[in-house]
């Protein structure tokens, strides 16, 4: 029985030119194009590329720590490692595999035909990639002290003093600075045009209360992303002052602040975790109701958490600095406000269970990958109230704890949501749909090794292995948890492999996907996969939250409910 | 897909034309900080590139945004996508579940949490009295969980009168209270079958479970000298009466009432306690019963 009666509607009937461009053609195509599709296509792809150059760091510093006394790499190459691994994954895999899905989704969901700043889209971009060019070339530029180039090794948070001249030599540290300043214009630029495309391009009858959920969330981080990167730019200026100029911002000897770059680093990098785990949030809004064959339970809701959750992660960073000595009053507030955050987020996390309850779920990849994320995300909640106190913070700052509580949120949560996210969107993007064979391989496999390394990794922390460590006496007690932990990373990169093999080979082998292979609602699946560089023939017309379950359903449309 | 060609006509969509002078201004932006770290050479080449940017960006928006036009075909069609025809199982003629048609306002929240967080002093004041002597006792001791300083107060400190320990714990009782409060608005109608003894009882002692595990983290000091037997007493308190404020209130229709048929409105029944979640079964004048479920 069909579940789905054929629809009167107007179409595109262009029928493409056959020609086949030339390589140079293409390439000419990509270089100069300024559809928001392309770009974040290209977000996209160079996310992915860094995701795999910051996985390998990963794993090189698995093997290190794997077992006690080694010296696989050498001290000053593993404190690049972590430094490039921790600067990549936030800033040139993060934040552009973000933007890109956001470029790409956010037109087609408001049904316009283009981002508002076509132009300043592809500026974005190309300035953020080339912010990522600048980093990775510190490697190749002038030979540093242990003459393996001079890449950064500061550490992701690059805290003061570390970063004065004197004790951060050459340059190596300006190529860190640079590639954050110019990859943060980039994502000004990105976040300005989501911004005025979601406020003055939807089309007629997307009144605010309609939008998905997705453009919402969209639209706090794009806010967000001003209020963040702002003080982080700020701050890399001052640090390129005083390591240029000889001013003394950070200089504590000569009257600055050590801690003021603490301060101006975590009020960008607090909101941060927020800005990269709002957008899969945005992900499970769409993805979790189609799955469910339901729409999603309390919209109003879920939007006003995530206004709320935008306001009070903007109050909370200093709970990165509670061993620092901020005093009783500061650190209660910080407590405080850090607790609050955890009600928004848990309305988010009821309001998604509710939706998945009494729902018809379809186990695709997507939607397993989702369920990941939703147990993922509330443990690592649970662990980041751990350290939201600040006495227990004082016990485990700065050991493996925190490492694995940050990547059970970067992991476990945004990185399973992304994986969704490509199952989902993937038949939109490339006109076929992924393997579900291969994706339930890459699930299952991923699983397994994200909780054998991921899980334990608390364990060590409470042992006493602090973060960062190059290598460890055999005698610690730490040596089988580490070794599982490494263990698992391997199991992880395998999954990994499977996905990019499914991403190449379903590509040019997989089921053709039509133009709404999920039966979902939203207007991208109203054009054709992939769609045509106009997006819409006619720009359409929305009365509801679900325009196309109106389009399938004329006898009992969305419009009377809401 | 059919396609009904009769309708078919041309249209012209235009697209800004494509360019590559953002490429070669953030190109030019990227060397010039190069040229920090490498030479001035690369510095100056990144400045030229970036002049050349800016000037060749402004004539691709000056005096008119150049642009492209793309001409469609449109056709009236009908859509239907071939990969959604599985075989579904028929649960109902309506495809959906018609979620609350009724529920709280969110204010009645607000007031049961103001009713309770009231009722919840007369335990803590009765149980301070009784076993210190001071009606003060329990308010200065949820206050030393806010003040770092009071950690290690003598009991005869808090059992004093203290403007600070009074605001402080009349902040965080309040807010706590609004914020069950607003809680208990939103669940109660989750759990219509006996919704006093859900608030009154068995949320009291879950709530009570969590943070005797997890208070020694929170507050210390509250976790060394807290009375259990009078906090679930408090809680308790908090819970009948919040809960019972809260169904006293009526409810407000949601926009689901709207769509229902002229004739269910008009003679409706629906069992009292039907919450969300739950199929709701509504019997028309027609005798048809509709068991509304999943949608599809
Ligand atoms: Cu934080």
């Amino acid at each position: 029985m069909a579940t789905q009666s054929p629809v009167n509607a107007i179409l595109d009937e262009t029928t493409s030119s056959s020609t086949h461009p030339s390589a140079l053609q293409i390439l000419h195509d990509w270089l100069t194009t300024a559809d928001h599709k392309k770009i974040g296509l290209m977000y996209i792809g160079y996310a992915l590329l860094f995701l795999v150059v910051g996985g390998f760091q990963a794993i090189l510093m698995r093997i290190q720590l794997a077992i006690p006394n080694n010296h696989f790499v050498s001290p000053q190459a593993f404190n690049q490692l972590f430094t490039m691994h921790g600067t990549t994954m936030v800033f040139f895999v993060g934040m552009p595999v973000l933007f890109g899905f956001g470029n790409y989704l956010i037109p087609l969901m408001i049904g316009a035909r283009d981002m508002a700043f076509p132009r300043l889209n592809a500026f974005s971009f190309w300035i953020a990639a080339f912010g990522g060019f600048l980093l990775y070339f510190s490697y190749l530029g002038a030979p540093g002290l242990s003459g393996a180039g001079s890449a950064p090794d500061v550490g992701w948070w690059a805290y003061a003093p570390l970063t004065a001249r004197a004790f951060s030599p050459g340059h190596s540290t300006d190529y860190w600075t640079l590639a954050i300043l110019i990859s943060g214009i980039g994502s000004i630029g990105t976040a300005i045009n989501i911004v005025a495309t979601i406020l003055c391009m939807r089309c007629p009858g997307m009144k605010l209360s309609r939008m998905p959920l997705l453009v919402w969330i969209y639209l706090v981080m794009a806010m967000m992303v001003f209020v963040t990167i702002s003080p982080l730019t700020a701050a890399q200026i001052m640090l390129l002052l005083d390591r240029y100029l000889g001013s003394h911002f950070f200089d504590t000897q000569a009257g600055g602040s050590a801690v003021l770059w603490m301060h101006f680093f975590w009020v960008f990098g607090h909101p941060e975790v927020y800005v990269l785990i709002l957008p899969t949030f945005a992900f499970a809004n769409e993805i979790i109701p189609v799955f469910s064959r339901k729409a999603v339970f309390g919209y109003p809701a879920m939007v006003a958490a995530t206004v709320a959750i935008g306001f009070i992660s903007l109050s909370v960073w200093a709970h990165h600095m509670f061993t620092v000595g901020m005093g009783p009053g500061a650190n209660t507030f910080f407590v405080l406000a850090t607790m609050t955050i955890s009600v928004p987020t848990g309305i988010k996390i009821f309001n998604w269970l509710a939706t998945i309850w009494g729902g018809k779920i379809h186990f695709t990849s997507s939607m397993k990958f989702a369920i990941g994320f939703l147990f993922q995300f509330l443990v690592a909640g649970l662990t980041g109230i751990m350290l939201g106190s600040a006495p227990f913070d004082w016990q485990l700052s700065n050991s493996y704890f925190v490492v694995a509580h940050f990547h059970y949120v970067l992991v476990g949560a945004i990185l399973f949501m992304l994986f969704s996210a490509f199952y989902y969107w993937y038949p939109k993007m490339t006109g076929r749909m992924l393997s579900e064979k291969l994706g339930t391989w890459h699930f299952w496999l991923f699983v397994i090794g994200f909780h054998l390394t991921f899980d334990l990794m608390h364990i060590p922390g409470i042992l006493g292995m602090p973060r960062r460590i190059y290598t460890y006496e055999a005698d610690r007690g730490w040596m089988m948890w580490n070794l599982l932990i490494s263990c698992g990373a391997v199991i992880q990169t395998v999954a990994t492999l499977i996905f990019v093999y499914n991403l190449i080979w379903s590509y040019f082998k997989g089921p053709v996907a039509g133009a709404d292979p999920w039966d979902a609602w939203t207007l991208e699946w109203s054009t054709t996969s992939p769609p045509p560089s106009y997006n819409f023939a006619v720009i359409p017309g929305v009365s509801s939250r679900r325009p196309l379950w109106d389009l399938k359903h004329p006898e009992d449309p969305d419009s009377n409910y809401e | 897909m059919h396609i009904n060609q009769e309708h078919s006509r041309v249209e012209v969509v235009q697209l800004p034309s494509p360019t590559a002078w953002p490429l070669v201004l953030s190109l030019g932006i990227a060397l010039l900080c190069t040229g920090l770290v490498t030479n001035l050479f690369i510095g100056i080449l990144g400045l030229m590139l970036s002049i050349c940017g800016c000037v060749g960006w402004f004539f691709q928006v000056f005096p008119h945004e150049s642009h492209i036009d793309v001409p469609v075909q449109v056709g009236d069609v009908q859509v239907l996508s071939s990969r959604t025809l599985q075989d579904r199982l028929p649960v109902s003629e309506m495809h959906r579940k018609f979620l609350p048609i009724e529920t709280f306002h969110i204010g009645t929240g607000i007031k049961g949490g103001i009713a309770g967080g009231l009722a919840m002093t007369l335990p803590a004041a009765i149980f301070s009295l009784i076993k210190y002597h001071s009606i003060w006792y329990a308010t200065n001791l949820l206050a030393a969980g806010g003040f770092v300083s009071w950690a290690n107060a003598s009991d005869a400190f808090l059992s004093e009168f203290h403007m600070r320990g009074l605001l402080a714990a009349a902040a965080i009782h309040g807010l706590t209270s609004l914020l069950v409060g607003l809680l208990y608005g939103a669940m109660l109608p989750m759990y219509p079958r006996s919704p006093i003894v859900t608030a009154g009882l068995v949320a009291p002692l879950l709530f009570t479970g969590i943070l005797h595990s997890a208070l020694g983290i929170v507050s210390p000091i509250l976790n060394d000298r807290i009375d259990w037997f009078w906090f679930i007493i408090s809680q308790i308190a908090f819970g009948l009466v919040c809960g019972f404020v809260v169904n006293l209130s009526a409810k407000v229709r949601t926009a689901q009432f709207r769509a229902l048929p002229f004739a269910v409105r008009a003679g409706i029944h629906i069992s009292s306690d039907a919450g969300p979640q739950e199929p709701t079964e509504i019997s028309t004048t027609d005798q048809k019963n509709e068991k509304r479920d999943r949608p599809e």
